[in-house]
């Protein structure tokens, strides 16, 4: 096995050695060709313009060879040539013209030969992998949800490479439109040889995102990365539930399955409006605010959806004791308590047999886009004050989503990028998204008050970001911990400069060195060394928190400003 | 058996005799050393190079190495001989002196290549 794997990164390594073998004929047929000539110019006689008789020397038989070959022909040399020697001339014109052109060819057709050149751009790739100084993560199939997640990840600072097997879809992966020259390596991601070219045995590699369409694909990279490198972190996409399983059995450090998500997201925009608002804003970094959708409580909703997406929210929506009517062309397998059409939904016929008139939203979330436009443009015109949930399909689809004025778009692809990313950008962030779950709906509502309070009238573009109080991150506000003047949370949300105004800035969750997580502290919790800090609010301002907690001198004249008021 | 390995064989070891036959004689007599004997000598060395490229294994590598040696030191030998024919008009015992002398570097070359050439052959297992 050992040995099988050296021969082949051998072979990798040097392109050029596995296609000189194919230029061997050519070049001994040249070789051959000009030394046969060679000789028998060199042994037929000449004849001088004066009648003696000569031979011709190696340069002399060389050199006339040579412009033959090349077709340049600069005449009869040192002498006009013999009869004899101009029908030996006649051979070697023919014979070296032609091996000379085959083996031109032959150079020509390796060098533009297909394979060899997308060995070569490959082998440029892993080159420029292994020369990375930054951490990466390796994201695997670039789809909807590779594509967004390489661009989150983008403006987070976070570099990826990216494999893909499909050439156009590569080509166009090198096309977007990144901070840095994205690494696109075109090869088979299931193999296991393709993912060490793709460094993830470096310790700079960070993480594989395992995001191609095919579950058994995405299941092979789990493994593989599993035994090839076992400290790295793998997040893996699963569309079934078998898989899913298989997955969690091997300690797959994340499976998100985007039909299960969007059904727990939907059943979180209709019971909690304001947790998934919050949610969100946070997971998203393209979508900046606040939106909070006012969905009445009481009222059934209507879902067109066949597949394991209408499944899902089934069970999601049974869970969550939300009335609504499933509209499908197949019956549910789930249970047989529901209320259930059959249909597509895309003719208001079937729509109204659904209620519709009485409804007070509509998902429309077959896996065709026309037909889910269709059924909404048909709600919308059998009732008005419908809340549209529309479920997009093909990222070549959106302009007509997002011009429609649905109130929500389910986007596969970026369901499942915002997933990853709330795991990739700190893992604060992922805690506090697991308090949220639980978070009654008048708490989260507190948060956003507490934000919107401290923002004034302004209503600037949302951010979060991650602090430490440890030597390295916040060396101003170490000394003062511990001590009498015991700061608390609400001394580090102020602004540095002189008159030490509140900062738009809110603390969502506070962890504790030991573990112990604090969602939404207090103003007044003291800090303590080694406290982690998640903070959201308006997006610049931690530049000013970073400055804050690095001099202790501009802390030190924060805290005794704020007890001077206190007190 | 192998047409292949006959041929890679024979080239290999024509290179060496060719070389060897140039290569005897007194060092800078003209007389001893033959003009078409070395012609051929560079001829089989280069088709013996060709022959041995491909061959990715170690000792494939050291194999292509020394045919690389003899051919730098017959080339260098053979411009040395075509200078002093052509420009100075006469090949004088020095320059044959020298010619001779880079030709018997080639020949250790093609002793090395024949000895691996050797081993190889009698590592074989049947």
């Amino acid at each position: 096995m050992e040995s099988t794997h050296r021969t082949r990164s051998r072979i990798r390594g040097v392109a050029m050695w596995l296609l000189l073998p194919r230029l061997k004929a050519p070049l001994i047929a040249l070789i051959i060709a000009y030394s046969v000539s060679i000789l028998g110019l060199v042994l037929i006689p000449g004849q001088e313009p004066g009648g003696g008789v000569y031979y011709l020397s190696f340069l002399d038989a060389f050199f006339v060879v040579s412009y033959t070959a090349t077709t340049i022909g600069f005449g009869e040399i040192p002498h006009p040539f013999t009869a004899q020697q101009k029908m030996w001339m006649l051979f070697v014109m023919y014979s070296t013209v032609i091996a000379w052109l085959y083996a031109i060819g032959s150079v020509l057709s390796v060098i533009s030969d297909p394979g060899f050149r997308r060995l070569r751009a490959y082998q440029r790739t892993v080159g420029r992998i292994q020369a990375h100084k930054q951490p990466f993560w390796i994201v695997c199939g670039y789809g909807g949800a590779g594509n967004q997640v390489i661009r989150f990840m983008d403006q987070s600072g976070i570099r990826s490479v990216m494999i893909e097997s499909n050439q156009t879809r590569a080509d166009t992966a090198k096309l977007s439109d990144m901070t840095y020259d994205l690494d696109v390596l075109v090869g088979d991601a299931s193999l296991p040889q393709t993912l060490v070219d793709a460094g993830v045995q470096s310790a700079l590699c960070r993480g594989v995102l395992a995001l191609t369409d095919h579950n058994q694909t995405n299941l092979t990279i789990a493994t593989n990365t599993r035994i090839l490198a076992p400290r790295v972190l793998v997040h893996a996409r699963s569309e079934s539930d078998a898989n899913t399983r298989n997955l969690r059995s091997f300690n797959t450090d994340v499976v998100i399955d985007p039909a299960r998500v969007a059904a727990r997201s939907l059943t979180q925009l209709i019971r909690k409006p304001r947790a998934f608002a919050l949610y969100h804003e946070l997971v998203d970094p393209d979508f900046n605010q606040i939106e909070i959708l006012n969905v009445p409580d009481s009222g059934h909703w209507v879902v067109c959806a066949g597949d394991r997406l209408g499944d899902n929210i089934t069970e999601a929506f049974l869970r969550a004791e939300i009335p609504f009517c499933l509209v499908s062309p197949e019956v549910s397998t789930i249970a047989d308590s529901i209320t259930w059409v059959q249909g597509l939904g895309t003719e208001a016929n079937t729509l109204r047999q659904a209620r519709i008139t009485e409804a007070v939203g509509i998902v429309a979330g077959t896996n065709d886009d026309g037909d889910n436009l269709s059924i909404l443009l048909t709600a919308q015109t059998e009732n008005e004050r419908l809340i549209t949930v529309a479920r997009r399909n093909k990222p070549t689809s959106e302009p007509v989503f997002r011009q429609g004025n649905f109130h929500y778009v389910l986007r596969e692809g970026r369901i499942i990028a915002q997933e990853m990313y709330a795991r990739i950008t700190t893992p604060l962030l992922h805690q506090f998204i697991g308090q949220l779950e639980g978070m009654p709906e008048a708490l989260v509502q507190g948060i956003i008050e507490k934000l919107n309070q401290r923002l004034g009238n302004q209503s600037p573009d949302l951010a979060h970001f991650d602090i430490s109080l440890d030597a390295e991150d916040a060396p101003g506000v170490l000394p003062f911990l511990n001590t009498a003047r015991g700061p608390k949370v609400a001394d580090l949300l102020v602004d540095p400069g002189a008159d030490h105004l509140n900062m738009p800035l809110i603390c969502l969750l506070l962890v504790r060195f030991n573990g112990d997580l604090v969602p939404f502290p207090g103003e007044g919790l003291l800090l303590e060394e080694n406290d982690r800090m998640l903070l959201w609010g308006a997006a610049g301002s931690h530049h000013r928190l970073h400055l804050l907690i690095r001099r202790a001198d501009l802390f030190d004249s924060v805290l005794s400003s704020r007890r001077k008021t206190a007190g | 058996m192998n047409t292949q390995r006959v041929w890679f064989a024979f080239f290999t070891v024509l290179a060496l005799t060719l070389n060897f036959g140039f290569f005897v004689g007194e060092i800078d007599n003209p007389a001893h050393h033959n003009l078409y004997e070395f012609f051929f000598a560079l001829i089989v060395s280069l088709i013996a190079t060709i022959l041995k490229i491909g061959d990715r294994s170690h000792l494939g590598a050291v194999l292509l190495a020394t045919s690389l040696v003899a051919d730098l030191q017959l080339i260098a030998a053979a411009v040395i001989w075509g200078y002093g024919s052509q420009v100075t008009g006469h090949v004088s015992g020095n320059v044959m002196a020298s010619i001779v002398s880079l030709a018997g570097g080639a020949m250790l070359a093609n002793v090395t290549s024949v000895i691996l050439l050797i081993a190889e052959t009698i590592q074989l297992k049947r």
